[in-house]
């Protein structure tokens, strides 16, 4: 009943405001906006609302603070007509996230709209008015469940967080100390690394950061983190007290919803699940590593050494040659290899210097590393010299000169003398070749030049001209690259090749031979040795003989090729046997001749006796 | 008959071998010397060497006498061009003249000094190089043959001949040492048939094969480089200290061609 009056007290209102409506003009375009809440902690946002109501049309800008981001994120409209006159409003909702907490003054999206103030706190609580510069303060305390208790300083939302890592806060001018610069990024919440870590600070410069990080998972406070791991090498550029920082750009996902609303997010910790509720939107911020202190020293200037190349660190140097014999006129490589830590960039050596005894040249270096950023490892210096005269020469000892910041001293590292026994030219007979010009001592002299002056004199110690006695070739390229050439061993190869294959092949087919026939002999011996126990059997005595003898002849086969097996009779055996055995096949031989025209009446025991002796040569002539 | 058969393979290799060694040198008696006293192709630009006129008759020494190669003719030749000034080509025919004789020291001693004095390293050679240029390329070669002779034959006997097994496991194992030194100086010198020498007073060495790219530096005359691709008149060069880059082939001259 109450709600009826409520709702025909609105209609009656309505129609009083469209007669009052209808007897004014349709009103300008206007432009309010008002901002909700005017407070808020870091890592909330605050909603814009801007309306703009009238018949026309009226473009609204966004506006731009220092510290505020803005982002439309919906739109509204709304068509009235009254009395035929048309109204219409526009609302736009623009969500206000604060980089970094201050008293913010926005102004209205119009010349004629009211500033808004939106006051931004931190998320300890405790109010800050410092200006806005962009960048995320370190050393706040973060915001993280449970609280922080490392040594770590993250970021403002406790995304992320980055670190430095000096082995020393004390160095000289030119000496590089190797850092690492430690990136930790809370899983989920940060979405990229926009860019290498730079270094805030123009007192000292960084070399050599590695290009792939190392990266490792860390928890903090029991909050789960990647940390990326760089490593480089630090130097300062001129003596003082400075400071020094890093920054890293990165995209992070921060809450929309406030923080009191959100502790069920970090509850939660699936950053799926808050991305799921829209409750995360990506910033993009810059995380800088809590500032360090660092003192640069200025080298001393007193004991510095004439050859002091501007290397610092600790080194060793040790030297060798390419050979301990040489003859005189030929080079040498003479090596000297520095080891150690520190600048080997600034690690030169003009090595030998040319003397009375050594001819030298320009030395050339190489580096080997065995760390990513050149701190450690080995240069070596090579040079060619010469031996200017024969006999048992030294190399003197090398000498490379560094600044040890270890001692607070520069040190002369010095490697041992090299002997070297240098003998004479093989053709001269002092070390200098002749100093020859082509009038004097060339035995073809054929050249131009032999008649007047060197065109050249630079090149007035050549050795002299040969006379030309040798036979003469069709070719330089040597022989293993003339097609003529490789021919002949490759023919012989062949040859070799075609030859061992043939000799297994025979080989082969001859071992196949013998052993087929094995196998025929045995099977004729296994059929003849049947008939024998048949023959036993029935007590016949001529099958019985005959097919001993036949067993016998081809077991002595095996033992004579070259007698086919059916022609072996008792002058083969006279000839080719000895004793017992002889009279026992030449036996039986007689009896199987016998047994086919006399009929020889044998016992059982003859047959067992007979059998068993055919056995015993089948046995002995196949022993397998 | 099966125990004469190694012998008749034997005699068959020695044949080929006797027949092939007397063959190479002496029969291109005859011919036309192929083009020895032209330092290889670049022949517009460069101060050709050839036979008889040359405009530059002072500096340009002339060409070795006709019949082919020889160690000595390709020696005095360097040297008078040494003499005449002219290193890139000096070097060239130094080195040769040490492919044809490596184990003459003056050859080295000259080819050093014009490389000194053309402001460039001496060049070094390894205990192996020192070794095996006492017995010279050519011998080596045959001795290569000679060794793979001595291993078939003897591995052939080893293998189905089983009489002398230990004669024959020496002569084997020589063989194959032989035979080894012999590839060993093969592979040595595999590197020289891609080398050539800047035969002219500076060769830009270019990013690209191309006139108009960035010049990446220039090497002096007489330089010895390794050569890769050829494109477009351009060739692929790295020197000694490892920098690589494309040069003009007029530029350079082959070691061997």
């Amino acid at each position: 009943m109450k709600a009826r009056a409520h709702r025909w007290l609105g209609m009656l209102a309505a129609i009083a405001l469209y007669g009052i409506a209808g007897t004014s003009e349709a009103a300008a375009p206007s432009v309010d906006a008002a901002i909700e809440p005017s407070q808020i902690e870091m890592g909330d946002s605050a909603q814009l609302t801007i309306t703009t109501s009238g018949s026309g049309t009226l473009s609204v800008s966004l506006p731009e603070v220092s510290g505020l981001e803005f982002r439309v994120v919906g739109q509204s409209r709304q068509i009235q007509i009254i009395n035929g006159a048309t109204f219409e409003s526009t609302s736009t909702i623009v969500r206000v996230t604060p980089e970094l907490p201050g008293v913010f003054i926005i102004p209205g999206p119009s010349p004629n709209s009211p500033t808004m103030t939106l006051r931004v706190m931190p998320n300890n609580g405790s109010g800050s008015s410092s200006p806005p510069d962009g960048s995320a303060s370190p050393g706040r305390t973060p915001y993280l469940p449970g609280g922080s208790n490392s040594n770590l300083h993250l970021s403002a939302d406790g995304s992320a967080f980055v670190n430095l890592e000096i082995p020393k806060h004390e160095l000289y001018v030119g000496e590089s100390v190797p850092v690492e610069i430690q990136v930790g990024m809370r899983d989920g919440f940060v979405a990229s690394i926009n860019g290498l870590p730079k270094l805030n600070s123009s007192d000292f410069t960084l070399n050599n950061l590695s290009r792939q990080p190392e990266h490792a998972a860390k928890t903090v406070n029991g909050v789960p983190f990647t940390v990326y791991t760089w490593h480089s090498l630090l130097a300062g550029v001129k003596p003082g007290v400075y400071s020094l920082n890093f920054e890293t750009p990165m995209t992070v996902r921060v809450r929309t919803r406030p923080q009191a609303d959100s502790r069920i997010d970090d509850l939660l910790g699936d950053p799926f699940l808050q991305n799921l509720f829209g409750v995360m939107v990506q910033k993009n911020i810059n995380v800088t590593s809590p500032e360090a202190a660092m003192k640069v020293l200025p080298l001393p200037s007193q004991g510095k050494p004439p050859d002091f190349s501007g290397a610092v660190g600790a080194f060793k140097i040790s030297a060798d040659v390419s050979s301990a014999k040489n003859t005189a006129g030929d080079p040498l490589t003479l090596r000297m290899h520095v080891t150690g830590s520190g600048t080997f960039d600034r690690v030169d050596s003009n090595m030998l210097e040319t003397g009375p005894e050594w001819k030298t040249y320009e030395p050339k270096s190489n580096f080997s590393s065995n760390d990513p950023t050149g701190y450690r490892g080995e240069k070596t210096f090579e040079q060619p010299i010469i031996a200017s005269q024969p006999g048992a020469q030294t190399i003197p000892p090398l000498t490379f000169s560094y600044f040890n910041p270890g001692t607070h001293q520069y040190e002369t590292a010095q490697s041992s003398p090299i002997p070297v026994a240098v003998s004479p030219a093989a053709n001269s007979a002092a070390n200098e070749p002749p100093p020859v010009t082509a009038s004097t001592s060339g035995p073809t002299p054929k050249s131009p030049n032999s008649a007047g002056a060197p065109a050249d004199e630079s090149h007035t110690g050549l050795r002299p001209d040969h006379a030309i006695t040798e036979a003469r070739f069709d070719s330089v390229t040597p022989p293993y690259f003339q097609a003529r050439f490789i021919a002949i061993p490759t023919v012989l190869a062949l040859l070799f090749g075609g030859g061992w294959m043939a000799l297994r092949r025979r080989e082969r087919d001859a071992l196949d031979v013998r052993r087929e026939r094995e196998r025929v002999r045995s099977q004729i011996i296994r059929g003849l040795s049947e008939q024998m126990t048949a023959a036993a059997a029935k007590r016949d005595a001529a099958p019985f003989f005959n097919a001993a003898r036949s067993v016998l002849q081809q077991t002595l086969n095996a033992r004579w090729p070259d007698i086919p097996a059916e022609h072996i009779i008792t002058d083969d055996l006279d000839a080719r046997l000895e004793d017992a055995e002889k009279h026992e096949i030449r036996e039986i031989f007689t009896l199987a001749d016998e047994a086919n025209y006399s009929g020889h009446a044998l016992t059982t025991a003859d047959f067992e006796r007979w059998t068993e002796l055919v056995r015993r040569h089948i046995a002995v002539e196949t022993p397998s | 008959m099966m125990r004469r058969a190694p012998w008749g393979i034997s005699i068959i290799a020695l044949a080929v071998f006797g027949s092939s060694h007397a063959s190479p040198a002496p029969t291109a008696q005859a011919q036309q010397p192929p083009a020895q006293s032209m330092p290889a192709q670049p022949a517009q630009p460069q101060p050709v060497p050839a036979q008889p006129a040359q405009p530059q008759s002072v500096s340009v020494p002339p060409a070795p006498a006709q019949g082919g190669y020889s160690a000595p003719a390709l020696y005095n030749y360097a040297n008078a061009f040494a003499r005449a000034g002219k290193p890139g080509f000096a070097v060239l025919n130094y080195e040769r003249a040490r492919l044809l004789d490596p184990s003459d020291p003056d050859i080295d001693a000259n080819l050093n000094h014009v490389l000194v004095a053309s402001g460039l390293p001496p060049e070094t050679h390894t205990q192996f190089e020192r070794m095996t240029a006492i017995a010279g390329t050519r011998t080596l070669a045959w001795l290569g043959v000679l060794g793979l002779l001595l291993a078939g034959i003897g591995a052939l006997r080893l293998r189905f001949y089983p009489r002398h097994r230990r004669k024959f496991a020496v002569a084997t194992l020589l063989g194959i040492v032989v035979l080894g030194v012999s590839i060993a100086d093969a592979v040595n010198l595999w590197p020289v048939m891609h080398e050539a020498v800047v035969i002219t007073k500076t060769a830009p060495v270019r990013v690209s094969p191309t006139l108009i790219e960035e010049t990446l530096f220039v090497m002096p005359e007489a330089t010895i480089v390794s050569t890769g691709a050829a494109h477009d008149g351009f060739v692929l060069v790295r020197t000694a200290a490892g920098r690589t880059g494309w040069t003009p082939s007029t530029n350079l001259a082959p070691i061997v061609h």
